[in-house]
This record gives structure tokens, C-alpha cells and sequence, in this order.
């Protein structure tokens, strides 16, 4: 009898539904909107920070988060279950990785390797499933999109090359993710997730371009955030995070041969005040 | 003489050129005095990577194996060979796990990394330390004197036939001087998108 | 003068036979180096010196000494052949290749070498001198009996004080015809057709068994002794380098070379389609 109880919480209705996923899902159509754009030299993940009371100090909480220096992370859906999101999909980026390998996960291993952690809640006995979609950005070194294309145009380019599943060599550049609380992961050009993730995306769908610079990419993902936002929008009311070039500045030191500085990064209040005054 | 490193005897070395490496074993398997078999190579390949162990001749074994699986779930997770860099870390990390209970080999690296474009080698000792080398890398019980003739036979920049020389004199010479290595040799050359394997007929006493 | 004459000359070979004074002066070659080496000066001599030198007990004895061989020796009908390999290690360290494990004794005795290089070199280089007295004080060359009893007997004075010898002596004398003795540092002392001795003994003893016959030709019986020590230089690790080879006849020995294992090997191989164990090609 005891034993009922750790069963997973998660069962199949008889049409085959798992409703506590759904359930989940509707958590986060419920959250804050969050939107991910990639552009050709990076990618930026915008929300908005809601506070339920003027008094409450927004500059020391926060919804976009580094996972690794390559990496960011944003969510729609309970706070608190993005919270230990983001503490396992730090820790298993180590463990899981460079633990092994000394070097950080590509975007898409991380993102598996979070979709799994998801995956889980909803399997397991005793738990319920995160009530959370993420948004995953992050810049891999290796073969970008446009030399790999010019490659392949070549003439008589080199075909040995090992190819397909287990052949090959990394594909580098930027990639974006949504991760549901089914576990399911989908990539992007450009995406929304949350409260108003439908009008966002239709938004995002007219103004979205192929070929996009980063700084177009902040400035579409304002106005996409403008359109769905309910209250002002300030520095201190919108969080944005950029996948773009190496920000050596933040390494913390200079002067080692090869170094290089994390690509992800928090734009500060006054850039997006910036960014908002060009609107 | 009854170390777990020096029961069954083997050498290997691994050599860099220009725009090119070289990594090359010994054949033989004995159990101290007695030569079991002329036929035992122990150098293992990797897609990209080729690895290199000496030492207890069933851990050898073991962790070729366990490489091997290693590198297949990689190369399935990530849909890309493996770097030898990264190959580096994965053997070191995989060895210092057994940290108190070690297993008794010393390995060898050697490959190109094919988005560098650069050669590459390093060796390990038998817990994961990593010696990263710019000109070469020994291990076996005749590393001793592979020092000594890899020292005196390396330089910088040679091409792939001379490296070929190089290594091949270096290994069959170092191993006629070693009781428990010898009894024939392979040698690969690794290019960038070529890789040649010789036998070498080494005396067999 | 006749006195004189009759004390010191001697018809040569007038009688092989010993008398008995002529016994007891054998006996008494008590060797007059014997006891001028110094010695460790520890209470248990013995015993310290079997714990420094023993590399077989503890390989990591502070005085490590070359071993490693293969050494043999057979009587047949047309003399005794000896072989032997030119290895010698120190461990793991292959500290020669060309080192000469037949000692030539005297112009029809051949002693052969294993164990500790300097022992035998030494004991043997020893015996030679002492057979020479022999000859000298008997006028006529000593019998092999006589010769080995001589070292065997000494080993024997320094028995568990860490000398390390297999040795084979070999030689042709009319009282005794050819004649093979074995000594080892513990004193064993035996006659014999057939001995090996050495790390590769095991591997020569296989191949000499197979095909020995006391009626071999001298060709067949000189292959025979290259082929057993080919055997062991390919199966022993501590084995190799060079065959050297002696026929002892009754009017001295002969040698019959003393080539690289090498050569030998490969032409036995390609030309006789033996050792097919070892690849010659790649897969």
C-alpha cells in the first residue's frame, strides 16, 4: 500500500494524455513572456521582470541566467522550479562534461542533457513536472553556418570528409532552444514562450529576417516585448541576455595567449535604456 | 621485475612533424622471459585519434575496450569524431577515476585535429597526468632508452617519409636495447587526410 | 746431473692414469686467491651477500648482476658441440650483445658461461690457470673429470655466499674421450650426453630433445646445436644476440663461428618455412 504512493504522478489518462504535463503547460502559458531571437553573430533572450510591489528590489533578482561562459538561459512558468533548472543545468554541464572533456558542452548537449532533467519529473515516482519552458542560447566554436555553406560550394570540394551521424566535425555558430516541461526540445530561428507567446510569435514571424545582425535581433525583441508588455518599460523592468562576441572584459584578467572571454552576457539597465531610447 | 608495468613488455613513441605525426609500437606480448606472441599491436585507432597504451597487457586490453566505448557513445551524442584534444581530457579523466586502483598502462596519443588543422600528441602516466609534448612522447619498458634515442634522432619540421625514419630508428633501435620489447613494429604516419601503417621486421631474439 | 735429469724429465703421456700422491696433490689445489677476497663485514656474510645480489628473490637488490642466457652443450659421436647465445642483461637492460660465453680454457677445454658474468668469467679464467699447472707439474694435459672437480669443488668453498654460475665443461681427452660435465654454483657437479643451461634452457632443451641422436654427422650435430640456440634466442627474452659455436674434437676444438641470430632467423624462417608464428606481413 505504501508503495502506491511512489508511483509516478504522472499516468496516462485513458486517452492518452499526460495531464499533469499539460497542466504544466498551462503554468507557464500563465508566466511572463520570454523571447529568444538568433541573429548571425549571436543571439539575444529578452523578458520582462514583473514586480507585484513598487518596493520590492528588482536590480537583485533574476530571470536570465549564465549556465556556462557560452550559454544563457531564460524562462516563462514558476519561478522557483527555474531556479533548480538552472543549479542542475550548471552542475551537470560539469559533471556531464567538462569534468570529462575539460571543455564546456555545445549548446545542443546542454540542452539535452536539461530536456533529460525534465524528462525525468515526468517519469518519476514522487515528483511532479517543472512548471517551466526554457529558452537556451548559446554560441558553439567549430565549423560556422556560412563556411560550412561556402565549403560545400566549392568546387570539387574534398568529399573523404567522415559525414552523418558519427562522422564530421562540430558545427559551430549560434543556436537557440525551447525546452517544454514534457522534456521536449525544439531549435529556433526565433521564438516566444509564456503568457503571450502566440502574438509574439506572429509578431516575431513579420519582422524576423534572414541575415539578421545581433543589434537588429535586441532591437526586434524590444518591440516584440513592447507589444505584449503591461506596465513601463525601463531598464529596470526589462531583462535581456546576448549570445555575441567573446567579452574578454569580463574575464577578469588579460594577458593569457588564447583566452577568451564569455559570449554570453547581461546587458546592465542603462544598455537597455540605451536600446530603449532608439526604439 | 615483477611490476605490473613490466610483466608483459611493449614500447611505444609518438613523434610530430610537419603538418604531420607519427606514433609507433612494438609487437610483443611475453609473460617475463617468455615470449607468448610476435603479434600484439598496441596502438588502437579513433576516427581522428590514435591512442597508444603500454603496459599490463590485459589492462591494455581493458582500456582500449573501454575507449572505444567511450568514444562511440561520443561520436553518437555529439554526430562528430572525437578531437584529439578532447580525446586527451576524456583518457585522463577516465584514468584518474581509478586513481586508487590504477590501471597499469602508460598511454600515448597522437592525431591531427581537423579543425586546427595542427598535429598533436601527448602521453599520460597511469593516473591521467598529461605530458603535453611540442617534439615527442615515450612509454614502455624501453622508454628509457627511447629518451635517449629520440633525443638524439628527432627535429623539428620533418616531413612525413623522414618522420617515418626517424620514428621507425628510433623505436627499433631503443627496443633492441630492452629484453622485454621488440619482436616487430607498426608504424602510422597520420597526415591530414592520410594515414599510412607500416610493419617493421625487427630481430626477433 | 742424471739425478737432475731423471727428477725433472719424463717420458710426455707415458702414463694417463693418476697415482695416488698424484691424487691427493689434485685435491690439494686448494685455491690460494680463496680466501683473499674481502668480505662484507656484517656477522652473516653469507647470507648478506645472497640478499644484496639475488635479483631473483628481490629485483630490487642494490648489486644487480648480468644474467640471462642459453648455453648447451652435447656429446655425439664425432666430439662434443657447444653453443651458446651473447646476451647479457642487467634487469631489463640488455647490457650487451656480442658477449663471448664460450671460454676457451685450454686448446681441448671449453668452459660455457651462465649466471653472473664476472663469477664465471673469473672462476673459469681460474680453472684455466690451474689446468695450465697441471699440465705443468704432470706434463700432460689434465682429464675433464679433474677440471671440473677442481671448480666445482671451489664454488663449493663459497657455497650460499651469492656466486652464480651453470657451467659446462667440455673437452676431449684420450684417457676419457670427449667428455661433458655440468657445474653449478651450489656444487652440483654431473657427467653427461646433453646439458642446457641458462634462462632459455627450457626452449634449446625442446628443440635439442626433438632431434638428438648420439650418431649425428657433424654437420647435422653443428645445425642442430644453431637451431636449439635460434630456439631459445627467439623464446627467451634474456636470450639473443649471436650463435657462437665450437665442435670439440679429439685433436682440440674447433669454432664454428660466432654469427648474428638475425640473419640466421629470417633465412630459417623464409627458406625452411619455420617460426610461421611470426607475421611478415601487414593483417
Amino acid at each position: 500500500m505504501a508503495d502506491r504512493y511512489s508511483f509516478s504522478l504522472t499516468t496516462f489518462s485513458p486517452s492518452g494524455k499526460l495531464v499533469q504535463i499539460e497542466y504544466a503547460l498551462n503554468a507557464v502559458n500563465q508566466g511572463v513572456t520570454s523571447l529568444g531571437i538568433k541573429a548571425t553573430n549571436g543571439i539575444v533572450l529578452a523578458t520582462e521582470k514583473k514586480s507585484s510591489s513598487p518596493l520590492i528590489d528588482a536590480s537583485s533578482s533574476s530571470k536570465v541566467s549564465l549556465i556556462t561562459p557560452n550559454i544563457g538561459m531564460v524562462y516563462s512558468g514558476m519561478g522557483p522550479d527555474y531556479r533548480v533548472l538552472v543549479d542542475k543545468a550548471r552542475k551537470v554541464s560539469h559533471t556531464g562534461y567538462k569534468r570529462i572533456y575539460n571543455e564546456y558542452p555545445p549548446t545542443r548537449i546542454l540542452v539535452q542533457d536539461v530536456a533529460r532533467v525534465m524528462q525525468e519529473a515526468t517519469q518519476s515516482g514522487g515528483v511532479r513536472p517543472y512548471g517551466v519552458s526554457l529558452l537556451i542560447a548559446g554560441w558553439d566554436d567549430g565549423i560556422e553556418p556560412e563556411t560550412a555553406a561556402e565549403e560545400a560550394a566549392a568546387p570539387d570540394a574534398e568529399k573523404k570528409r567522415a559525414t552523418g551521424k558519427t562522422g564530421g566535425v562540430l558545427k559551430g555558430g549560434p543556436s537557440l532552444y525551447q525546452v517544454d516541461p514534457s522534456g521536449s526540445y525544439f531549435p529556433w530561428k526565433a521564438t516566444a514562450i509564456g503568457k503571450s507567446a502566440t502574438s509574439a510569435k506572429t509578431f516575431l514571424e513579420k519582422r524576423y529576417t534572414e541575415g539578421l545582425e545581433l543589434e537588429d535581433a535586441v532591437h526586434i525583441a524590444l518591440l516584440t516585448l513592447k507589444e505584449t508588455i503591461e506596465g513601463e518599460m525601463n531598464g529596470d523592468t526589462v531583462e535581456i541576455g546576448i549570445v555575441g562576441p567573446p567579452a574578454d572584459h569580463l574575464m577578469g584578467y588579460e594577458g593569457v595567449e588564447g583566452a577568451q572571454g564569455p559570449r554570453f552576457r547581461k546587458l546592465s539597465p542603462q544598455e537597455i535604456e540605451d536600446y530603449l531610447t532608439n526604439l | 621485475m615483477s611490476s605490473p608495468f613490466s610483466i608483459n613488455g611493449g614500447a611505444c613513441v609518438a613523434m610530430v612533424g610537419k603538418d604531420c605525426v607519427a606514433i609507433a609500437c612494438d609487437l610483443r606480448l611475453g609473460l617475463q622471459a617468455l615470449t607468448v606472441s610476435n603479434n600484439f599491436p598496441k596502438i588502437f585507432n579513433y576516427g581522428d585519434v590514435y591512442l597508444g597504451l603500454t603496459g599490463l597487457a590485459t589492462d591494455v586490453s581493458t582500456v582500449a575496450e573501454t575507449m572505444r566505448y567511450k568514444v562511440n557513445m561520443y561520436r553518437l551524442r555529439e554526430e562528430r569524431q572525437i578531437s584529439p584534444q578532447t580525446m586527451a581530457n576524456l583518457v585522463s579523466s577516465s584514468l584518474y577515476e581509478r586513481r586508487f586502483g590504477p590501471w597499469f598502462v602508460s598511454p600515448v596519443i597522437a592525431g591531427i585535429n581537423h579543425t586546427t588543422g595542427k598535429p598533436f600528441i601527448c602521453g599520460f602516466d597511469s593516473i591521467g597526468c598529461i605530458d603535453f609534448a611540442k617534439d615527442f612522447i615515450v612509454s614502455g619498458t624501453a622508454s628509457d632508452q627511447l629518451f635517449g634515442t629520440c633525443e638524439g634522432l628527432w627535429e623539428p619540421d620533418l616531413g612525413p617519409e623522414d618522420l617515418f625514419e626517424t620514428v621507425s630508428q628510433a623505436l627499433l633501435n631503443a627496443v633492441d636495447r630492452d629484453a622485454l620489447s621488440g619482436w616487430g613494429a607498426h608504424v602510422y604516419i597520420i597526415e591530414k587526410d592520410k594515414v599510412t601503417k607500416r610493419l617493421l621486421k625487427g630481430r626477433q631474439d | 746431473m742424471d739425478s737432475l735429469v731423471a727428477q725433472y724429465s719424463r717420458p710426455a703421456f707415458s702414463n694417463e692414469g693418476y697415482q695416488e700422491q698424484e691424487q691427493q696433490e689434485l685435491a690439494d689445489v686448494a685455491p690460494p686467491l680463496s680466501l683473499k677476497f674481502a668480505l662484507p663485514p656484517v656477522a652473516q656474510q653469507a647470507a648478506w651477500l645472497r640478499a644484496m645480489t639475488d635479483d631473483h628473490s628481490n629485483p630490487e637488490v642494490p648489486i644487480k648482476i648480468a644474467h640471462g642466457t642459453t648455453t648447451l652443450a652435447f656429446r655425439f659421436q664425432g666430439g662434443i658441440i657447444v653453443a651458446t647465445d651473447s646476451r647479457a642483461t642487467a634487469g631489463n637492460w640488455i647490457a650487451s650483445q656480442t658477449v663471448k660465453k664460450v671460454i676457451e680454457i685450454n686448446s681441448c677445454l671449453l668452459g660455457t658461461m651462465a649466471g653472473g658474468a664476472a663469477d664465471c668469467q673469473y672462476w673459469l679464467a681460474y680453472l684455466g690457470m690451474q689446468c695450465r699447472l697441471h699440465e705443468l707439474r704432470h706434463k700432460k694435459r689434465i682429464s675433464v673429470a679433474a677440471a671440473s672437480k677442481i671448480l666445482a669443488n671451489l664454488v663449493y668453498s663459497y657455497k650460499g655466499m651469492g656466486l652464480s654460475m651453470g657451467t659446462m665443461c667440455a673437452g676431449v681427452t684420450p684417457q676419457e674421450g670427449p667428455a661433458l660435465y655440468y657445474i653449478d654454483s651450489d656444487g652440483t657437479r654431473l657427467s653427461g650426453n646433453l646439458f642446457c643451461v641458462g634462462s632459455g634452457q627450457t626452449f634449446a632443451y625442446g628443440v635439442l630433445d626433438a632431434e638428438y641422436s648420439y650418431d649425428l654427422s657433424e654437420e647435422d650435430a653443428l645445425e642442430l646445436g644453431r637451431r636449439s640456440i635460434l630456439a631459445a634466442t627467439h623464446r627467451d627474452a634474456f636470450s639473443g644476440g649471436y650463435i657462437n659455436l665450437y665442435h670439440v674434437k679429439e685433436d682440440g676444438w674447433v669454432k664454428h663461428g660466432f654469427n648474428d641470430t638475425n640473419p640466421i632467423f629470417w633465412k630459417t624462417k623464409l627458406e625452411k618455412g619455420e617460426f610461421s608464428n611470426v607475421t611478415a606481413d601487414l593483417e
